[in-house]
């Protein structure tokens, strides 16, 4: 099948419906001078696209997932969203970890250590394996995304459709994700270093504890706090950046200092990003939003300092009316509180340590970037 | 009865083309094939012009015992291991066991996690597994020590090879049973039976990053290339079972290629894996590959033909698990040859009603059964040939008998 045709048959899936769970996890801040941000970020690094996800996207085995997945249209699969953000996500959400990869990358430049001449040249400031890190990082970002969107079958409901459509759909996200994740493995090992094997495959296993501890959070509410909920956040936003900076500049063979700064960045960096698009629902004036995460950060916070006892009456009276919980009235409950202003503060917090981190790296265009990137996730 | 002949005889010659592409085989290890095919139809024995060349098999030798059904050269191989001294062929099982000791518990080492993941991830490394894998890659890593003058002791990097192989294989096997939506492995209820898939499918993913970090660890980078190829044939493999090919020839091919990705591919590159830990030599490499591919071909023939013969619960899953999956496995794809009705239910996945009985019968009918069994002696006997390459010991006489218990084995 010729590479357009592929094309055409994912962009058949259709257009992302609005409100529902979105790919992209940098779409939280405005808009227009985040699209600025981002698209001078790209002019830095050469070419923004991922050749490795376009050359799985267009491999034998995804196209033919594409015509599976064709099926699912119509039914209530979240893999059938997933597979519409390939082709139809705003573009500049989709790659956004491999570009911080990359920007770090040339921020970093050559490291000067003896072993240095023995690395290939430099593509536009950028050695080849830091590019091919950072399409591997999209990649794991990616098969993750698709790989939690797996539904349990045991809690299909008539609501949901056929539950033969929800088994196939389960078959294919078992299938492109291990697919997407095999081909990370396989770029990793032509890396040719098994420090940064290590570190990203640990940061796999840092998303898998992060899913299983949002459960654990959200059941057992007794457990709630500041640091079980950072512990999370790193866990499932903050590791896999955070290790893929450091794996950018351990590529190049910077030192451990360089290496712990890119590190730093990369963390701070996903905690303000999170924060950011955790806030999003709380910085609208007028009435609230149809629906908001109860896990988010403005919601966590506001209920450790009400305390148990306030949250189980608000909740109880958000419920009150109808069985579905009533978000409006404890959005503006929610508002009102410290919990919000928690959450901004944090959010300038770590964006700050960010910047610190990266201002360490001497001046360049890739640095100010960086900078504007980690200040554009603080501003509301 | 000439038609018919026919059409065995351009099946089987399929067949052969299709092995000597996928599997670059030998002229030898292929004449031996050709009697074989020869001698499975019954048919073709009296037709074939050059039938006074096959008084080594005849058809009434060939019955379902599966001990008098080796080749002759594989036996008189075994039977010069035998004249050094019967002793020295020891039991496989037994003589991995001391590097095996502990195995379990050091997976479960590396497996760092909070309660609920934990749970999930030791759930199938309970020691009542048969090890199979890391047993291979024990006495393989023994037997390229020996060969290569480094004594037999097993390096720590050669037993974590080992404890990877298993632990790929578990992720593999989650993830196998959401695809198949499976209740039952190994006599237990499954993990996404009793957690749900989602975090069935994120605690193989956990499992294969904890493999993956280990193996990183061992700080070879060759070995990491080696391993991670294994990986990416996992799930082409997976990939290659949901589709179905129209064509006989290409239907073949695509079976036996499937069945190295699926099952010989973590085999053989564990194998190479260890022997590139201990020697630099390519073709000690390519020795220990070639014997894990063969003998991983075969245990899957084995395990395909088990499906039809084995009764429900000694495999562990229900007899025909394969049709009812929509797979056409080796017997069946045998069996179409003598039975062209089914090809129309191979296309067709075995998903009308009835079908999956009415292959059954054509398979038991059919000589499809010890076709693919002969198929797996011819691989096994490929292994045997591959290993004896390797200096004489007592792990390389250990692994020419794993074929011979590969070939008989009923569960």
């Amino acid at each position: 099948m010729a590479a357009r045709s592929r094309l055409a048959l994912l962009a058949s899936l259709g257009p992302p419906r609005r409100g529902l769970r979105s790919l992209s996890l940098f779409s939280g801040t405005s808009p227009s001078s985040w699209s600025k941000v981002v698209s001078d970020a790209e002019k830095i690094v050469g070419y923004p696209t991922s050749f490795m996800s376009l050359r799985c996207l267009l491999s034998d085995e995804l196209s033919n997932v594409a015509m599976h997945v064709r099926k699912l249209v119509g039914t209530k699969h979240p893999l059938l969203n997933t597979a519409r953000g390939f082709v139809y996500d705003s573009k500049h959400n989709l790659q956004m970890r491999g570009l911080v990869v990359l920007l770090m990358s040339k921020a970093a430049g050559r490291s000067g250590s003896p072993s240095d001449a023995l690395l290939p040249d430099m593509i536009s400031g950028i050695y080849p394996s830091q590019r091919s890190l950072a399409e591997i990082t999209e990649l794991i970002h990616t098969a993750f995304l698709v790989h939690r969107g797996i539904v349990n079958l045991k809690e299909w409901t008539f609501s949901d459709g056929p539950l033969k459509d929800m088994q196939f759909g389960n078959k294919m996200a078992v299938l492109s994700g291990d697919f997407l994740l095999a081909n990370a493995c396989t770029g990793l090992a032509q890396l040719n270093n098994t420090k940064v094997v290590e570190l990203i495959s640990s940061a796999i296993g840092d998303l898998v504890q992060g899913v299983y501890y949002e459960n654990s959070n959200s059941t057992e509410q007794g457990k709630l706090s500041v640091a079980s909920w950072k512990d999370q956040v790193f866990l499932s936003h903050g590791a896999l950046l955070a290790k893929s900076c450091q794996a950018a500049m351990e590529l190049a063979r910077h030192n451990t200092e360089a290496q712990t700064l890119a590190y730093e960045y990369g963390k701070h960096l996903a905690f303000a990003h999170k924060l950011n698009s955790d806030l999003q629902p709380f910085m609208k004036s007028g009435s609230g939003p149809a629906v908001f995460s109860l896990d988010s950060a403005p919601v966590v916070f506001h209920r450790l300092i009400v305390g148990h006892e306030i949250w189980t009456h608000q909740m109880h009276q958000a419920q009150n009316s109808t069985t579905q919980t009533d978000f409006s009235k404890l959005w503006t409950g929610i508002r009102s509180g410290g919990g919000v202003k928690q959450a901004v503060d944090l959010c300038t917090q770590h964006g700050n340590t960010a910047l610190e981190a990266i201002r360490r790296f001497p001046p360049s265009e890739a640095r100010s970037a960086l900078e504007n990137i980690a200040r554009a996730v603080t501003r509301f | 009865m000439a038609v018919q002949w026919r059409r065995c005889w351009r099946g089987h010659g399929a067949v052969r083309g299709a092995i000597e592409a996928v599997c670059g085989v030998n002229r030898r290890a292929v004449t031996v094939l050709e009697r074989g095919a020869g001698a499975g139809g019954l048919v073709t024995e009296v037709l074939l012009p050059v039938r006074h060349t096959h008084t080594s098999i005849n058809p009434s030798m060939f019955t379902r015992s599966r001990s008098r059904f080796l080749p002759p050269v594989a036996r008189s191989c075994c039977c010069c291991c035998r004249i050094h001294s019967d002793t020295k062929l020891k039991d496989p099982f037994s003589l991995a066991q001391e590097d095996l000791k502990n195995l379990y518990e050091d997976i479960k080492k590396l497996l760092v996690s909070k309660v609920e993941l934990k749970a999930l991830c030791d759930y199938y490394f309970d020691g009542k597994g048969k090890a199979f894998r890391p047993m291979i890659v024990v006495l393989m890593a023994r037997a390229c020590n020996i060969h290569s003058n480094r004594g037999g002791d097993l390096l720590p990097a050669q037993r974590s090879i080992a404890m990877i192989s298993e632990m790929i294989h578990t992720a593999s096997l989650v993830h196998d049973d959401v695809i198949d939506g499976a209740d039952t492995r190994r006599g237990k209820t499954t993990i996404n039976e009793m957690w749900g898939e989602r975090k069935a499918i994120l605690a193989g993913d956990f499992i294969l990053s904890a493999a993956s970090m280990a193996l990183a660890r061992i700080g070879n980078t060759t070995v990491v290339s080696v391993l991670s190829q294994v990986i990416e044939d996992l799930v082409r493999g997976e990939f290659m079972q949901l589709g179905s090919k129209e064509n006989e020839n290409e239907r073949f091919k695509h079976y036996l290629e499937k069945t190295f990705k699926k099952t010989a591919s973590l085999i053989a590159n564990s194998c190479k894996a260890v022997s590139i830990l201990v020697n630099s030599d390519p073709e000690v490499h390519e020795i220990a590959y070639q014997y894990g591919r063969n003998v991983g071909i075969a245990f899957q023939l084995v395990d395909d033909v088990l499906d039809f013969t084995s009764c429900a619960n000694q495999l562990g899953k229900p007899s025909a698990a394969d049709l009812r999956l929509g797979l056409a496995t080796g017997p069946v794809l045998f069996a179409c040859q003598q039975f062209p009705e089914l090809h129309a239910m191979i296309m067709r996945r075995f998903c009308s009603d009835g079908d999956v009985d009415r292959a059954w019968r054509y398979v038991l009918e059919s000589d499809g059964v010890e076709q693919t069994s002969f198929l797996a002696q011819h691989y096994c006997h490929e292994a045997t040939r591959q290993i004896s390459r390797l200096q004489p010991s007592p792990e390389r006489d250990a692994l020419i008998r794993l074929t011979e218990l590969v070939l008989n084995r009923d569960k």
